[in-house]
């Protein structure tokens, strides 16, 4: 069988620390001269000296490809010595292309798959914690805190980083973009009220509801002289039941429930662009009509964007009616710091089944809410809130 | 009556207990014999201890590299540097002798060289520097820098019984200055940082004199209602890095002060690292506060600014506090 | 007061028992060092190939006047003496071939190589830098109640001028410390020759100013050397203090064998310093009717083919893994430090 004769290559030797390349000068030998190991085959120059380069076989010199008087790097092949399979044998050159080789050792520290995030098709990868779209780099924060944006101003972006996130291209984009609408400046309320909203909905939030029947209210406030506002009574209402247990305005922080000092309870007036929340202190103690003329004078105050800063804030709950904007229901969100909203629907004239008469009778309704912090209230608490402020509303003479 | 014990009685005193507990142990340095040493951290060793206390010549390439010699020869010397800034007369010893003999042979080279470090009013240039960053650099040697008297009598302990080279970087102005009520029975092993001050807002790492000054930074910004940890690093090399990132994980900002100059020095490792490993835990980028980039000034009114003090360290703390 | 001490003329000595011994260490030393010169230009070398060739007399004296639990730090031409001192055709060849079963493991190679256990200290680069180092360990010796040992070591015309000789030197004669410090003049320190190296009318004139026993001999002398060199180390054992020996003699080789030695004045081949020792020593065995010709050429051709043989088997041995290297600088592995 024919085997073809082994090459055993001739390569250009590193000859000196520095040195990149040698010249041929000679050839010491010419092919199909006998060559021993050891010997001269042929003569290279460096910068540094002449010197002959040595074969390494026994044999037979084969092609010498190398030029005379050109350059050839370290570690080129300049020719061949042909040898017989004895003297490759002893040469130790196998027929192996590949001789094994160890692998790396694992790196220590071993990503749990499941925290990795698959890198996009820019190939970015995302720090094993990064927590995917809502990673905001250093960079981000740092750009965002420029302009005053939020992440939430984010919401509008489509990510275009790994694992959907917001880049600093996507975000250039994207300003860029709203250039060409129309800008006006947002009010100062307005970013206020924006910010409030943004923080309390950090929390899980959820509605309940329930209709209530209005016609004992209506013609309580009828008989009034000095008249109160439907939200007062619906505030004298949920101060009451507050008063009488005041679990569901708690707050929830780490694991304790932080339970309000005083009822003190806020009711929400349309000023500007924006919402202002008067708070009526101790309002579990004040009967409904020694409250008119206070309540009348801080809705007043609070239009006029006057409202004294001893009669805002530190309230444990809100009322909010929503009615008076034609609304029958409503989701409102709470104010951050506070756990419950009650919220008040425009009043409807409904039919109702009177089962004494056996016939449908005309009555006035309105949707009542509650708008809770669902970490503090299961809906049962909320409903039962709700059915005791139902109750005291159908015995408007009570508040 | 409590006698105080300084810094460099806790260095004498390690020394003697080293000479007395191990017969491979002894010393060899300039001035160290009769005279005690120029700062008298040899005082009375070599009448107790006769032959084993060698005054050498003015030669700190053949005191390193006759140490190591005698190193391999199974004895364990320590070897003091009049002042570390004459050490480089002796880096070569140093980084490529002493060094590589463990990589390259085998043998490991239990030296102790000791470098008197650090300023001091009017050292000027050549009798002030810190070498830890330099040293540190090259694989193969440990280096401590202890900041407290408890710390320079048990640390050097330890670095007798290392069967590796240590360089010892002691703090010629804590020598007198510092003083402890006694030396420890205990230690803390080498390789392990210490919380000297517990806080909550901000991490300074830092090691040796700048311990104290970090401290004293510390105290006078608690009055603002800021808590300020410092870590004493006690060892550059090994460095803590766990207690380094435990520290910023309870304060997110780091500050990393040293004595020495800037350039590659161990404050830019500390943040390398901290940056590298801890970056999630970062409120703030990592600063770091050395000396200005100039030799050390002689004078004392300029050497009072070319390196950090516990009023710079208050300036820097309060940047890194207001981001 | 150093004295100088004149080389005696060659002597026939003792049937020439330590003559011959000495001769076929020299001619082992030469035969591997011509096939490490070919490996190194047939590019099986890893790193560069310093030879001795024309110093192996002087060499072979040094290491066959030690004894063992002596001290020895040879330098780059001192194959010879490496070899009379315990060193192998094998662990030479080990060594700058790169395989992973040689003393240094791969991670020095060619003459920094060593066993400092066994008093074989490995050389670093930094010329001169050995001479404390033999110094410390003659102390820790001394220290420990030992007498009688000695600690040599190797250097050139170049090395003579570094801060390192100078101050090895002074502290081994403050301390009279057995030291033998055996100084090769070949004329050049790469290319540099002796009147850009130094100033003194004659290199054992320092000796006078270290305050030490200074020695002169004729490098390419092997009798001489024997003598010589021989008679230093005794004066050393005895308590004589450091012992300086200036041999002249050429260098035969280039610098390294990446350098052809251009620049070497062709004249000095002709002269007396440039005799060939290994051709000498040859030549007072034949006349001296120790070994014929023909032995010292079948001495040759054995040591060619235990060269050879032991060359193709180390290049069939495996090569350092960095995978299996545990990459520590020091011994202490809880003080390890994580910075990558």
């Amino acid at each position: 069988m024919f085997q073809a004769p082994i090459q055993v290559p001739i390569i250009m030797p590193q000859l000196g620390e520095s040195i990149a390349e040698a010249t041929l000068v000679r050839l010491v030998l010419n092919p199909g001269d006998a060559v021993e190991v050891d010997a001269d085959i042929l003569e290279v120059e460096t910068n540094k000296a002449v010197m002959g380069v040595t074969a390494q076989a026994n044999g037979i010199v084969g092609e010498i490809i190398a030029e005379v008087d050109k350059s050839y790097p370290v570690g080129a092949i300049l020719g061949y010595i042909t040898v017989t399979d004895e003297e490759a044998k002893r040469l130790g050159i196998s027929d192996d292309p590949e001789p094994k080789k160890s692998a790396p050792r694992k790196p220590k520290v071993e990503l749990e798959s499941a925290t990795r995030v698959e890198p996009t098709i820019k190939g970015l990868p995302v720090p094993a914690h990064a927590g995917g779209a809502s990673y905001l780099t250093p960079r981000m924060k740092a750009r965002m805190a420029e302009l005053g944006m939020h992440a939430a101003d984010l919401s509008g972006i489509a990510g275009s980083g790994a694992g959907g996130r917001v880049t600093i291209e996507d975000l250039e984009r994207f300003l860029e973009d709203i250039e060409r609408n129309r800008i006006t400046p947002a009010s100062s309320m307005r970013v206020a009220v924006a910010d409030a909203m943004r923080r309390s909905w950090t929390r899980p939030l959820a509605t309940v509801g329930r209709s209530v029947a209005l016609d004992k209210l209506l013609a309580h406030r009828k008989a009034q002289t000095a008249k109160p506002g439907p939200a007062l009574y619906g505030l004298r209402a949920l101060a009451i039941a507050l008063g009488e247990n005041s679990a569901p305005a708690g707050r929830l922080i780490g694991e304790k429930i932080v339970h309000p000092r005083s009822v003190d309870i806020g009711f929400a007036v349309e000023a500007e662009d924006g919402v202002l929340v008067p708070v009526i202190r101790n309002a579990d103690q004040t009967s409904l009509a020694d409250l008119v003329e206070r309540y009348n004078r801080l809705v007043e105050q609070a239009r006029a964007r006057r409202l004294p800063a001893a009669d805002t804030g530190g309230s444990i709950a809100t009322i909010t009616n929503y009615g008076t904007f034609g609304l029958t229901l409503a989701t409102p969100i709470p104010l951050p710091e506070q756990t419950v909203l009650l919220g008040m629907g425009a009043g409807v004239v409904v039919p109702s089944w009177d089962a004494k008469a056996e016939k449908f009778i005309p009555v006035t309704e309105a949707m009542f809410t509650l708008s809770f912090d669902h970490r503090v209230l299961d809906g049962g608490a909320a409903g039962r809130l709700l059915k005791r402020v139902a109750e005291l509303l159908n015995a408007p003479e009570t508040l | 009556m409590s006698v105080k014990v300084t810094y460099l009685d806790a260095i004498r005193e390690a020394q003697e207990r080293a000479l007395a507990d191990d017969p491979r142990v002894f010393l060899y340095g300039q001035d160290i014999g009769k005279f005690g040493g120029a700062f008298k951290a040899t005082k009375d060793l070599a009448s107790k201890f006769p032959g084993r206390v060698l005054d050498s010549p003015l030669s700190e390439d053949a005191i390193v590299g006759m140490a190591i010699g005698a190193a391999i020869e199974g004895a364990r010397p320590i070897i003091e540097m009049q002042f570390a800034d004459f050490s480089t007369c002796g880096l070569n010893q140093i980084v490529n002798q002493a060094a590589t003999l463990y990589y390259r042979t085998g043998v490991p080279c239990p030296i102790v060289v000791r470098l008197p470090s650090g300023g001091t009013p009017g050292s000027g240039p050549f009798h002030s520097q810190s070498m830890e960053a330099l040293y540190a650099h090259y694989p193969g040697l440990i280096v401590l820098t202890p900041a407290t008297v408890e710390d320079a009598y048990s640390m050097l302990l330890a670095a007798v019984e290392i069967d590796d080279p240590v360089i010892f970087c002691e703090h010629k102005f804590l020598y007198n200055h510092l003083k402890a009520d006694s030396l420890p029975a205990e230690a803390t092993p080498i390789g392990k940082a210490r919380i000297a001050r517990p806080g909550r807002d901000l991490t300074i790492v830092t090691y040796s004199a700048m311990v104290h000054e970090s401290i004293a930074a510390a105290d006078e910004i608690a009055a603002d209602g800021f808590e300020i940890e410092v870590v004493d690093l006690r060892s550059v090399k090994p460095l803590d890095t766990d207690t380094i990132l435990a520290s910023v994980a309870r304060t997110g900002r780091l500050l990393c002060v040293g004595e020495a100059f800037p350039w590659g020095g161990v404050c830019a490792e500390v943040i390398a690292r901290v940056t590298a490993e801890g970056f999630g835990l970062l409120d703030a980028a990592p600063q770091r506060l050395n000396a200005k980039d100039t030799p050390v000034p002689y004078h004392p009114a300029l050497w009072g600014t070319h390196r950090p003090t516990a009023s710079a360290i208050v300036a820097a703390a309060r940047q890194q506090l207001e981001i | 007061m150093s004295e100088v001490v004149k080389a005696r003329p060659s002597a026939a000595r003792d049937e020439g028992r330590e003559f011959l011994k000495a001769y076929r260490i020299m001619l082992s030393a030469r035969v591997l060092e011509e096939k490490l010169a070919a490996l190194y230009r047939g590019g099986k070398i890893k790193g560069g190939v310093f030879l001795g060739r024309g110093q192996e007399a002087l060499s072979v004296s040094i290491g066959i006047s030690l004894r063992k639990g002596d001290i020895f730090a040879p330098l780059i031409r001192d194959q010879a003496g490496r070899m009379a001192f315990g060193d192998t055709i094998l662990d030479t060849l080990r060594t700058y071939l790169g395989s992973s079963l040689g003393s240094m493991r791969g991670r020095d190679g060619n003459i920094h190589r060593g066993r400092p256990r066994e008093g074989y200290y490995a050389m670093i680069s930094h010329l001169g830098a050995m001479i404390p180092l033999v110094a410390g360990g003659l102390l820790a010796r001394r220290l420990r109640g030992e007498s009688g040992v000695v600690g040599a070591t190797s250097i050139g015309d170049g090395g003579t001028s570094t801060g390192a000789f100078h101050e090895g030197l002074n502290a081994a004669a403050v301390e009279k410390l057995p030291l033998v410090v055996v100084i090769a003049n070949n004329q050049y320190a790469y290319s540099t020759p002796n009147d850009r190296q130094f100033a003194c009318a004659d290199l054992l004139d320092k000796a006078i100013g270290y305050g030490v026993a200074g020695h002169k001999v004729d490098g390419t002398d092997l009798a001489a050397c024997l003598d010589v060199v021989g008679a230093a180390v005794a004066d050393a054992r005895a308590g004589g203090g450091p012992q300086m020996i200036v041999a002249d003699l050429l260098r035969l080789v280039g610098h390294g064998e990446h350098d052809d030695g251009k620049y070497v004045d062709s004249e000095l081949r002709k002269k007396h310093v440039g005799r060939d020792c290994l051709a000498v020593a040859g030549a007072t065995i034949i006349s001296n009717g120790w070994a014929t010709e023909e032995q010292l050429s079948a001495w040759r051709d054995e040591v060619e083919i235990e060269v050879d043989d032991t060359a193709n088997r180390v290049m069939r041995e495996p090569e350092p893994d960095p995978n299996e290297e545990d990459w520590r600088a020091i011994s202490t592995p809880v003080l390890e430090d994580h910075c990558s």
